[in-house]
């Protein structure tokens, strides 16, 4: 058992794209299945030697992922029957300290939700989007446009027509 | 050039000059070399893999500062200081010949469309290291489009400038433009550290403006539509006005069977909306469909239609045989009958409506049952009280004092048939797709081919009127005035009597999964039957009056946390209590704070509740456990909510003035009918009435609800049918008190 004790507190390095050497507590890297299965399937000594390459994740974004994974590296790992509870899903609502985290830029939010993806973190995947579902909701249409800078493409008999269509979930 | 990248620098450092190394470069002596210093760096990093530390960055630049004040002449200086920003004594064949090279080492295509040597194609292969980051790069989706107003507000500040400072400036944006990422980080990180704090305002500003993705086109379809699945229903119709692409993710069936499964037949937690159930089946076989296709993608997010394409043979025999091991063989017989079993099992379930089209259909029914929009059809005919009613989607069949069944038209009110042959009043009928069974006052069960208006049997066996009937696959469990529960098995024909109730039997409800039969009685108490031993195995002791109707609660139902929690000091009842009576006869459970909080707490391993249903659960684990949760309604006016497991009453809902007679209900909705002429609709999780509607002339016997309508009968002899489906704007339309 100490053994394990041994490889959940050692240090492991990752590698971004753009060649940044981030040294990461492994218990931490592997809140990433990506990384988790990386590991397993090279072996405890291959990764104490070389760094783990993370192709599609540079500095910033891999530092401030991990900053995510240091703050819930002691979270239960999610089951799959939560992960199938559908209600559940869309009550959660954020707590706090994941509010703070993502508060940045579009850019950065962008990049942690496909970093999320990639790395395989779902936990971290799903406080992106919901973010993302956060600023969309209860806005117009307009307003939506305004908040992601998106151009109307639709003619406005088409515009008329779709907001016909939707009309019914409006309060009336 | 290698040598000559090496050399430049190091003479930028020693504030020499650098030599003229490069025939087609006539290396310039002052004012740009910015663009020289950029121009070198250029070739410095295409020919080495890492890249700059910050520290060279920086102190090249600074460098450049001091040799440009080094080598400035006093006057170019004073025309530096009056126009900032701009280096008007650059003459422009001086920057065609620095920045077009520049120009041709970035952007090749453009500018040098002659192939390169092969050792830089190479290199460049390996350090790939073009104007934007590797996200950008294999298509143009997050380029910004141009804002047309602020391209319309730097051409006319421009237009205001000197010929000459606007070259220049057109020389800093096209060398700019050309830059490979690092080297306009590089740019960006030196004119950033000139700036002042209003012009890092100015930046800051720019930058929250220009900083906008457009999240739901950018981002992969699966992750778009994960982001669509979080929102609500106003949202999500708000999204699809949007843009083309937003309207094409947002109107998808993959986000509104979510939607479907969150609201239908059941109330989401967050928004407080339950829709009432439609397509059951419908979406019982998509959400199966869509488990499958996730779990073939080794749990993640798949695009539904990409992942049937892929082995379908494989899929298909699984969909069949989870579909057989779920539902038996008739789920396979409707799809033969659909002629579909062999197609691909995307078209197993044919798409004829959008999922947002079921699910506005149930969103606008639900509406009008929170806003009691109904049209109301009174069905007469009936020249007694009508005591008993069932509808489903197509018909009503109502019993009454007058010793007839009526079978009725839902949509039209139309009176179909009457089934004639009870020699007195009609006290309970329940009816399936062949059978129509009654109980009378005249002591006897008759089982009807409601169809034909045919009474195919009569059971005779109770000795009083019956009062209730209520069949459950095989099984028929009838109560009556004779104060027994009697049970009749249509497979063997075997007959027995539960007895012990000391006084009418009014309602009875059989759980044939779990083997029980649950009772209520003029005795003021409900019982829990064990149908192997025969044995009570609880009675609910809590109701002051005749217990008139018990209804089971769906297993999917739950009551609010608050109910089970220990906040029963407000809501419990002192009175109410149980007696639990196992096989040796001694209540097999105690009633501490304790044992509820962790009941309650711990709903998952079902161990904990059932030992609480005695030993006939403990020593068959396999056996499935009863309803947990059910109501029962009393003359005294009052409904009351009790956990089977524990015996506890957890609520009692007032608001009836006098006896209530009838209860029905789904996960949705509960609705009773009573003495004092109302009949009212209560929201089951928390027991709060939330509407009121009044009509029949006397008190109301007996309620009915399906998806989009609920009935009433009363002993005014009249049926009333409430729609809450296609409400029209105007006519018959009520509203609830």
């Amino acid at each position: 058992m100490s053994a394990k004790q041994d490889t959940a507190t050692q240090t492991i390095t990752l590698q971004s794209n753009d060649n940044a050497m981030i040294p990461v507590e492994r218990c931490v890297a592997e809140r990433s299945m990506l990384i988790k299965n990386m590991i397993e399937d090279l072996g405890d000594e291959m990764i104490t030697n070389e760094p783990i390459p993370i192709p599609n994740v540079n500095e910033p974004v891999l530092k401030k992922v991990i900053e995510w994974c240091q703050k819930h590296k002691n979270d239960a790992p999610q089951t799959a029957e939560e992960e199938n509870d559908n209600r559940k899903k869309t009550t959660d609502p954020i707590d706090e300290w994941d509010q703070k985290f993502m508060q940045v830029d579009q850019e950065m939010l962008f990049e942690i939700i496909l970093a999320a993806n990639y790395l395989d973190i779902k936990a971290l995947l799903d406080v992106g989007c919901k973010t993302v579902a956060n600023m969309i909701k209860g806005k117009s249409p307009e307003e939506i446009r305004k908040t992601f800078n998106i151009t109307n493409d639709f003619t406005p008999e088409e515009e008329e027509q779709i907001r016909r269509e939707n009309e019914w979930a409006e309060d009336r | 050039m290698e040598h000559s990248a090496g050399s430049s620098v190091s003479t930028l450092i020693n504030g020499r000059p650098p030599p003229l190394t490069r025939d087609d470069i006539d290396m310039p002596l002052n004012d740009d070399h910015l663009a020289d210093h950029i121009t070198q760096h250029a070739t410095t990093a295409s020919k080495h893999a890492a890249p700059p530390t910050n520290l060279e960055e920086f102190t090249g630049i600074e460098v450049l500062e001091k040799d440009k004040t080094h080598h400035r002449l006093p006057a170019e200086e004073v025309e530096r200081s009056r126009s900032l920003n701009s280096v008007t004594n650059m003459s422009s064949s001086l920057i065609g010949k620095t920045v077009t090279p520049f120009l041709k080492e970035h952007i090749p295509s453009i500018y040098a469309p002659i192939g390169k040597l092969q050792n830089e194609e190479a290199a460049r292969e390996k350090e790939p290291n073009t104007r934007y980051c590797y996200r950008h790069r294999p298509d143009s989706k997050c380029r910004r489009a141009a804002d047309e107003a602020k391209m319309i507000m730097i051409q006319s500040e421009l237009d205001k400038l000197s010929q000459a400072d606007q070259q220049a400036i057109t020389h800093v944006w096209s060398l700019f433009s050309a830059a490979p990422a690092r080297h306009r980080q590089l740019m960006l990180q030196g004119v950033l550290s000139q700036l002042c704090f209003p012009q890092l305002s100015l930046v800051s500003r720019e930058v929250s403006e220009a900083l906008k993705i457009d999240f739901i086109t950018a981002l992969p379809v699966e992750l778009s539509q994960k982001v669509l699945c979080y929102l609500d229903t106003v949202s999500l119709t708000k999204a699809a006005q949007v843009s083309r692409r937003w309207r094409q993710l947002a109107d998808d069936d993959a986000v509104w069977v979510r939607m479907c499964e969150q609201h239908v037949n059941r109330k989401c937690t967050k928004c407080g909306w339950g829709l009432p159930l439609l397509e059951r089946k419908k979406l019982r076989n998509y959400t199966r469909q869509r488990q499958l296709a996730k779990s073939n993608a080794n749990g993640r997010i798949e695009e539904l239609d990409d992942s049937y394409s892929r082995s379908e043979d494989q899929q298909l025999a699984k969909l069949k045989r989870s579909a057989d091991a779920l539902d038996g063989a008739s789920d396979s017989k409707r799809r033969c009958v659909n002629g579909l079993v062999g197609v691909a099992p995307k078209e197993v379930e044919p798409k004829t409506r959008s999922w947002k089209a079921v699910y506005r259909d149930r969103w606008q029914v639900g509406y009008n049952w929170k806003y009691g929009r109904c049209s109301i059809l009174t069905l007469k005919g009936h020249t007694n009280g009508v005591t008993c009613l069932q509808m489903d989607d197509n018909i009503v069949a109502s019993g009454s004092y007058d010793a007839t069944i009526k079978i009725w038209n839902v949509e039209t009110g139309e009176e179909i048939r009457t089934l004639r042959g009870h020699q007195a009043g009609i006290r309970a009928l329940q009816f399936d797709d062949s059978k129509l069974i009654s109980g009378s006052l005249d002591n006897t069960v008759k089982i009807w081919n409601w169809h034909t208006g045919e009474c195919i049997s009569t059971l005779r066996g109770h000795t009083a009127g019956v009062i209730s009937v209520h069949f459950d696959a095989q099984l028929l469990a009838s109560g009556s005035a004779d104060k027994s529960v009697k049970i009749f098995d249509f497979n063997s024909k075997e007959t027995y009597c539960l007895k012990g109730h000391t006084d009418w039997v009014n309602c009875t409800r059989l759980d044939v999964n779990s083997r029980i039969v649950m009772s209520a009685s003029d005795d003021t108490t409900a019982k829990m039957w064990d149908l192997d031993t025969k044995q009570v195995i609880r009675t609910f002791e809590g109701h002051v009056g005749h217990v008139q109707q018990l209804l089971l609660l769906p297993a999917e139902y739950e009551p609010d946390e608050e109910l089970t929690m220990g906040a029963n000091g407000i809501v419990d009842n002192t009175d109410a209590h149980s007696v639990a009576s196992g096989r040796g006869g001694s209540p097999s459970i105690s009633f501490g704070h304790v044992d509820r909080a962790r009941i309650s707490n711990s709903p998952g391993p079902d161990d904990d509740v059932r030992e609480h249903y005695g030993p006939a659960f403990i020593d068959d684990p396999s056996r499935p456990l009863p309803p947990r949760y059910f109501l029962t309604g009393g003359l005294d006016s009052t409904i009351r909510l009790w956990d089977s497991a524990t015996g506890k009453c957890l609520k009692t809902m007032f608001g009836h003035l006098e006896g209530v007679w009838s209860l029905a209900g789904d996960t949705i909705r509960v609705i009773s009918g009573a003495n004092d002429g109302m009949v009212k609709s209560w929201e089951p999780r928390a027991g709060v009435c939330d509407a009121t509607w009044t009509g029949h002339i006397g008190p109301v016997t007996t309620v009915c609800l399906s998806d989009s309508r609920m009935a009433s009968g009363g002993e005014d002899s009249e049926v009333r049918i409430y729609s809450f489906k296609d409400v029209g704007g105007t006519g018959d339309v009520n509203t609830p008190s």
